[in-house]
């Protein structure tokens, strides 16, 4: 029987990511998700004062520093116990959800759906019309999305002076003042993005497109008009279904979110058990039951990864990460391997609208699996909800314009001691945990939604989550998998993906 | 028609972020105005790494001209100066850039990372991070301090951390259209770095009055006491504004420095190291004595309006 070894480049904004598979007969019957960047991160803040987490950790990520930021802020704030003023988390989470919008637009059309755009698709129907609306720098979408995801940022210099990496959060809040110029001005911002959304993403109003709570609603819907059908949301729909992305790509089943924005009113000390705005918990598909989320039951492997190895899993304050290349052995990777109660778990869109019970998600669900086509379907329509809280935010700003946004920390206050931040970032689950003592860093642990997604095989030898998302996929032709780089691509791999092969010696390079 | 290609080393993906950001001109306007050939852009490139790998191959055997290199991230050099860290298709990123930087006409760093190392670099500096042609501001970058490209220029350095999206295209846009491009003793363009952080601060009337504040949140100067460095560092941030819209000092975030050989700066980023009541580095050029006698009129004379943080910065 020929193997085959597939090696695939990822390349992502975080850092670059390398995917090889053994394929079989065509199938796909191993895979190993390759990590191939170390920064070091996590040692450059140890021994730094606490506070400038909030300058070192966004420039962990180009594309979603804000949730950074956030994440090291909520875990300080655990540690010293200080108050936030409810204006505080409203700025918080509007500039989060600018990010987000920004994250899902560009993933879905600078990076998804040019796809659809590959010239192997040339004698499919839909070739033609994937060009007009796809096409890097000439499609409508491609150019409205460089266009749109530019002015939702605006958001965040308004509040926050700059995007990417400005630092305008605090333990206590923020540093900005509500202003009703700066409400105004984000307003008109916000509502710019709602009309575009309605003309071109959806080709209806809003309130119509979220008040559709079923599969047969949806797909009634798709089919109802040609507004509808003609939408970037019914051009994606069709085309990927067309290609039988709603039957591949199914990975973990079990899903995890972190709760997405921090009700205002309520990130209150102790800070035990906080609420949000879209709730968190643990799917656990053996029971297919939503279980309220303990941050305890997470814990990280090494077995596969290239850092000093230790037994089985550690949780995040226990956690280490010393690196260890060994590049000729069974480890082969720079990410560990998240787990929750030792179960392999995806995060991401669709787990958060899925354990937020989202019904037109659930419906979707039910009806077929977590697959290619749902991932990247909920993050597109994950912008639509989140323009719409983004507008109540900024309401609920103009009515307490004079209120507080920041409450310095009282003396004393900044102890040693171990807090977490948990947020959802665009991609997915991201937490903080930080250990201080002496006043200064003494741990510092940062698990990614990509950690999460992107794992290598754990100490049991579960494969990560995208490895067994693509394990029994049949190779239409192995020498250009496109199948690949629509399922990779549909997790949010933040930029192109890239195939080489490496049959019988012989290098050959396809593109995805 | 230019060639232009962007590839990225150590890095978080910020640069390639912001000048997406950009709008004078945009990152779109300039590849059409201009007719430029992107070789490869991580982010943007809808071609495969098959045909990165193939270009690589050509513009080192000269069948590809390549203008302009820019290259994002600190040069990975760990562990023990392999570079096996960072690497692309097996082969380390510091051997490929090295090899397309002999090629290219001008190699233009875009970030503090590309510059002078960055904030990868910065204490216990894990992965052995350096800039192309800086270890901070000293030499003993990727290439050597004499290096030239073919254009006889020094790598020039567009530092930021993020770097300002206009400073970005805007450089490039010079480049490409032949302009003469002063530089910086840092080889910074002097058009972007000549200017300070301070310039254009809307707290300037605080600063002018001394009235400073002690804690973050609040309308007044930050540069006694809560870290920021807009009047010692070179940057348009507050004459060109960041998504048309900001800067950090102008929302209260103090400038950090972050266009500087040494961001981020090894103590405390939001507090003011002193020398007595005033910052040790003062603003740029200018003698303690005076300031301080300066500084203690202006205080006596600040109208009760600044006095009292009435005015919105």
């Amino acid at each position: 029987m020929a193997m085959q070894t597939i090696d695939i480049d990822l390349n992502r904004v975080e850092g670059d990511l390398e995917f090889q598979l053994d394929v079989e007969e065509g199938v796909v019957v191993d895979a190993r998700c390759i990590g191939v960047m170390y920064r070091g991160f996590e040692q450059i803040l140890i021994g730094r004062t606490p506070r400038d987490a909030v300058v070192i950790t966004p420039r962990v990520c180009g594309i979603c520093g804000t949730a950074h930021m956030y994440s090291g802020v909520l875990a300080l704030e655990q540690i010293w116990q200080v108050p936030v003023p409810p204006n505080a988390t409203r700025i918080r989470n509007l500039c989060l959800m600018a990010e987000t919008i920004q994250s899902d637009l560009r993933q879905t059309f600078l990076m998804f759906t040019v796809d659809f755009c590959n010239p192997s698709y040339q004698k499919k129907a839909f070739f033609d019309e994937a060009l007009t609306v796809f096409e890097p720098f000439k499609g409508k979408c491609h150019l409205e999305a460089l266009e749109y995801s530019k002015k939702i940022l605006e958001v965040v210099a308004i509040f926050g002076g700059q995007w990417p990496h400005s630092s305008y959060m605090l333990p206590g809040g923020v540093v900005t003042e509500p202003t009703t110029r700066r409400i105004i001005e984000c307003t008109d911002l916000v509502d710019q993005l709602i009309r575009w959304y309605e003309r071109s993403i959806i080709g209806c109003s809003l309130s119509h497109f979220l008040s559709l709570t079923t599969a047969d609603d949806f797909f009634s819907w798709l089919e109802e008009k040609p507004e509808h059908s003609q939408s970037a949301i019914g051009y994606l729909t069709r085309i990927s279904r067309e290609l039988g992305l709603h039957e591949i790509g199914l990975g973990a089943p079990n899903m995890i979110s972190y709760g997405a924005y921090c009700i205002p009113e309520q990130w209150l000390p102790p800070y035990t058990a906080p609420q949000h705005l879209v709730e968190s918990g643990f799917y656990n598909a053996a029971t297919q039951s939503i279980e309220t989320l303990d941050h305890q039951k997470i814990n990280e492997h090494v077995r596969h990864s290239w850092y000093y190895p230790y037994e089985g899993g550690l949780h995040p304050w226990q956690g280490e990460t010393i690196p260890d290349y060994i590049p000729s052995s069974d480890r082969y990777t720079w990410t560990k391997a998240p787990r929750y109660e030792e179960k392999v778990t995806q995060t991401g869109p669709m787990a958060e609208l899925l354990i937020g019970r989202n019904p037109l998600t659930t419906s979707l669900y039910s009806k077929e699996n977590g697959n290619t086509w749902l991932r990247q379907f909920t993050r597109i329509y994950r912008v639509g909800e989140n323009l719409l809280r983004m507008h109540k935010t900024l309401m609920d700003l103009a009515k307490y314009t004079n209120d507080p946004h920041y409450e310095h920390p009282p003396e004393n206050s900044e102890v040693d001691g171990a807090g977490f931040g948990l947020i959802q970032a665009a991609r997915g689950s991201l937490g903080h945990w930080i250990k201080i003592k002496n006043g200064v860093i003494e741990k510092y642990q940062i698990v990614t939604p990509t950690a999460w997604n992107a794992s290598p095989k754990d100490s049991i030898g579960q494969r990560g989550h995208w490895e067994e998302s693509v394990i029994g996929l049949p190779l239409q032709d192995p020498d250009n998998p496109l199948e690949i780089g629509h399922v990779v691509r549909s997790h949010d791999p933040c930029l192109v993906c890239t195939v080489h092969l490496l049959p019988t010696g012989k290098r050959i390079t396809y593109g995805l | 028609m230019p060639t232009l290609m962007w590839i990225q080393t150590g890095a978080c993906g910020g640069d390639s972020m912001s000048i997406l950001c950009a709008d004078s001109p945009s990152l779109e306007n300039l590849l059409d105005s201009h007719k430029v050939d992107l070789l490869w852009h991580p982010s943007l490139s809808h071609s495969s790494t098959k045909k990165l790998k193939n270009t690589i191959q050509s513009i080192c055997d000269g069948a590809i001209p390549l203008d302009i290199l820019c290259v994002e991230g600190s040069i990975v050099t760990a562990p023990n100066g392999s570079g096996m860290y960072d690497t692309f298709a097996k082969q380390p990123k510091m051997q490929i850039i090295e090899q397309l930087a002999q090629k290219a006409e001008v190699v233009v760093a875009m970030g503090t990372c590309a510059a002078f190392g960055g904030i990868h670099a910065a204490p216990p500096n894990p992965s052995e991070c350096i800039g192309l042609q800086f270890d901070k501001a000293e030499p003993g970058g990727l290439l050597s301090s004499e290096w030239r490209s073919s254009q006889n220029l020094p790598v020039i350095n567009v530092s930021g951390c993020p770097a300002h999206p206009n400073t970005m295209t805007k450089t490039l846009a010079m480049l490409l259209l032949g302009m003469p491009l002063p530089l910086d003793h840092l080889n910074r363009p002097q058009a972007f770095f000549n200017t300070l952080v301070h310039q254009g601060c809307t707290r300037n009337e605080y600063h002018e009055y001394d009235i400073e504040e002690h804690i973050p949140g609040g309308r007044g100067c930050m540069f006694f006491n809560l870290g920021c460095r807009g009047p010692v560092t070179q940057a348009i941030c507050n004459t060109e504004l960041w998504n048309g819209r900001s800067s950090k000092t102008r929302v209260g975030v103090p400038c950090f420095g972050c266009t500087s050989p040494d961001f981020p700066l090894d103590h405390d980023l939001f507090k003011t190291e002193k020398l007595g009541n005033t910052p040790t580095q003062l603003p740029a050029g200018v003698e303690r004595a005076k300031y301080m006698a300066y500084k203690n009129l202006a205080r006596a004379a600040a109208p009760e309006r600044v006095a009292n943080k009435k005015m919105q910065p």
